[in-house]
């Protein structure tokens, strides 16, 4: 319970969403976010083939020195159960060509399957366009993982590539389907 | 502690640090250690050191080790990983130290290394396995015997131990001779 | 020129390879500066010489994260850009090529399409990899002939990728998986 009160505490929402909202990642959820990364189900497609230590993670929650950030992440916090269930952020950043990539991943495995990475992603990917000022965000999928795949689709991402063999799992290589999505082309889905 | 492999009777957990009073006594035992590959030093710092080398280079990993817990007691009872990876030559030895001797002699061991032979081909992407032993440690080779991994080459009077020159096991197994044997499953 | 002390690691007709010269730093930096060079470099060499440095770690592992070659052009005996096999992903077992010519002179002389060959043959045939990549901006036709004569496919292009110049450049994703390397030769 005490550990609920502290996160109620901590979690002020950065972007506000419907039934989540992205929060800074604190401290407090190193050991959560060890536990997702470690867990056989979710890493499947997310791909850590090394286990995660707390000593990995937390140089990620040390103060930004300042200068450009490659990289940007948020927890994903669920405003009815008063939980953080997952992560997503920008990685790649490149600043000069005003681009990025997307990752989430959905920790909690009772949060799968009810469109919750579609609407944090639709909160993500305004921010980079409108506050961050991107050009393009890409998204890249390992194909056999149709969820996310049919997540891209929706949001309005257009498959710009097919990396045959892109990545090795459970035993086979997979293709990596890459997808593109601009910031004109954001503008006229949402409005 | 988190789950990074699951299995039936232990789970793949990644070293913790907090436990390393309980690896330093594994390190020590002399029953424990007695056929123990001499990789691991004994001191805490020594431990420590070397443990904490594991979170090197990003993704180029020299060694992988993870510990066995059992699930039904809820503890630690020993650690499994893939030693001397080869990138290149896409091959690992496989070690394991059981440092509970209650559970010696309960499949444990066998569970342990299907666990790490499957991490190590599916998960890696390596070609080959193979596994030092020496010859008296009947208890060890027959795990990976049940495991499909066959005597590849004996190095005789390899090693002295506690008095004598013992001769060293080496069992190996293809990627694609496991994937035969898990089709047949 | 200065006669090179260092030899060839990869041996070709008109160019060898060898690893990078210190002598030569200058050049690398003047090949890197000018701006007809760097105008499409970016896609070919993502790492500068500078920061390649981070990566050369002298270890006992096979593994590396990056690998540079200096070209060095054998019948007018001086070196004439530099090379690099890096971003493993050693799983995946992939990595990426790119090189940079950076006497102008040399450009449009088959001097690309045997070097992409020379790397992927190093790349399948001592690194052990699956799959070798590459990237050439939508403009740098002459780069995309040398990929595609050496066998790779396209595997798609990244729209409106990279500002270049005042505008924004598609950059063509390219690809070669070893069972189609291994037909081409």
């Amino acid at each position: 319970m005490s550990e609920e009160k502290k996160n109620e505490k901590a979690a002020f929402p950065f972007i506000e969403g419907d039934r989540i909202d992205l929060v800074a990642q604190i401290s407090e959820y190193i050991s959560l976010i060890c536990k997702w990364n470690n867990n056989p189900r979710v890493r499947h497609y997310a791909r850590h083939v090394w286990p995660t230590t707390p000593g990995d993670i937390k140089p990620w929650f040390e103060p930004h020195s300042g200068g450009a950030r490659e990289v940007i992440f948020f927890a994903i916090y669920h405003k009815k159960d008063n939980r953080p269930i997952g992560t997503i952020g920008f990685f790649q950043i490149n600043w000069l060509n005003r681009n990025a990539h997307i990752s989430a991943s959905i920790g909690e495995s009772d949060y799968w399957g009810k469109g919750i990475v579609g609407e944090a992603a639709k909160l993500l990917i305004s921010y980079g366009f409108t506050e961050l000022n991107f050009h393009k965000v890409y998204a890249e999928v390992i194909n056999p993982n149709s969820r996310s795949l049919r997540a891209a689709e929706k949001l309005g991402f257009v498959k710009e590539a097919v990396l045959r063999d892109g990545f090795y799992v459970d035993g086979e290589y997979v293709d990596v389907h890459k997808f593109g999505l601009f910031k004109r082309d954001w503008e006229g889905v949402n409005v | 502690m988190y789950t990074f492999i699951e299995g039936d009777s232990i789970n793949f957990m990644p070293i913790n640090l907090e436990h390393i009073n309980l690896y330093l006594k594994w390190t020590n035992i002399a029953k424990v250690r007695r056929y123990a590959r001499v990789l691991y030093p004994v001191t805490a710092e020594e431990l420590k050191k070397f443990l904490e080398g594991q979170q090197q280079n990003g993704q180029i990993r020299k060694f992988i080790d993870f510990i066995i817990y059992h699930k039904k007691i809820q503890k630690p009872i020993g650690d499994c990983g893939l030693f001397d990876i080869d990138w290149v030559d896409r091959k690992a030895m496989v070690a394991y130290t059981i440092g509970e001797p209650d559970y010696w002699g309960k499949g444990i061991c066998t569970e342990a290394v299907k666990l790490i032979t499957r991490y190590g081909f599916e998960e890696l992407n390596l070609f080959k396995l193979f596994a030092h032993i020496y010859a008296p440690n009947v208890g060890s080779y027959r795990c990976v015997e049940k495991n499909g991994y066959t005597l590849e080459a004996t190095l005789k009077k390899d090693t002295y131990v506690e008095g004598k020159y013992l001769d060293t096991y080496i069992y190996s197994l293809f990627r694609e001779d496991w994937i035969k044997q898990e089709v047949k499953k | 020129m200065t006669i090179p002390r260092l030899f060839p690691f990869i041996t070709g007709e008109i160019i060898d390879l060898f690893p990078l010269n210190p002598e030569h730093v200058s050049l690398y930096s003047k090949w890197e500066n000018n701006p007809k060079v760097r105008k499409y470099a970016r896609t070919a060499i993502p790492i500068t010489i500078e920061e390649s440095k981070k990566y050369i770690e002298r270890s006992d592992n096979k593994a590396r994260r990056i690998v540079m070659f200096e070209i060095w052009h054998k019948e007018d005996k001086k070196p004439i850009g530099y090379c690099e096999i890096g971003d493993f992903k050693w799983q995946n077992r992939n990595a990426y090529i790119g090189f940079l010519i950076g006497e102008i002179e040399f450009w449009g002389q088959k001097i690309g399409t045997e070097l992409t060959k020379l790397l992927v043959d190093y790349g399948f045939n001592e690194l052990n990899l699956h799959k070798i990549t590459a990237e050439a901006l939508s403009a740098n036709i002459s780069s995309q002939r040398c990929l595609e004569k050496n066998g790779f496919k396209q595997e798609g292009t990244l729209r409106e990728e990279m500002y270049v110049d005042g505008d924004y450049m598609d950059i063509l994703l390219y690809g070669i998986l070893k069972e189609e390397w291994k037909a081409e030769s």
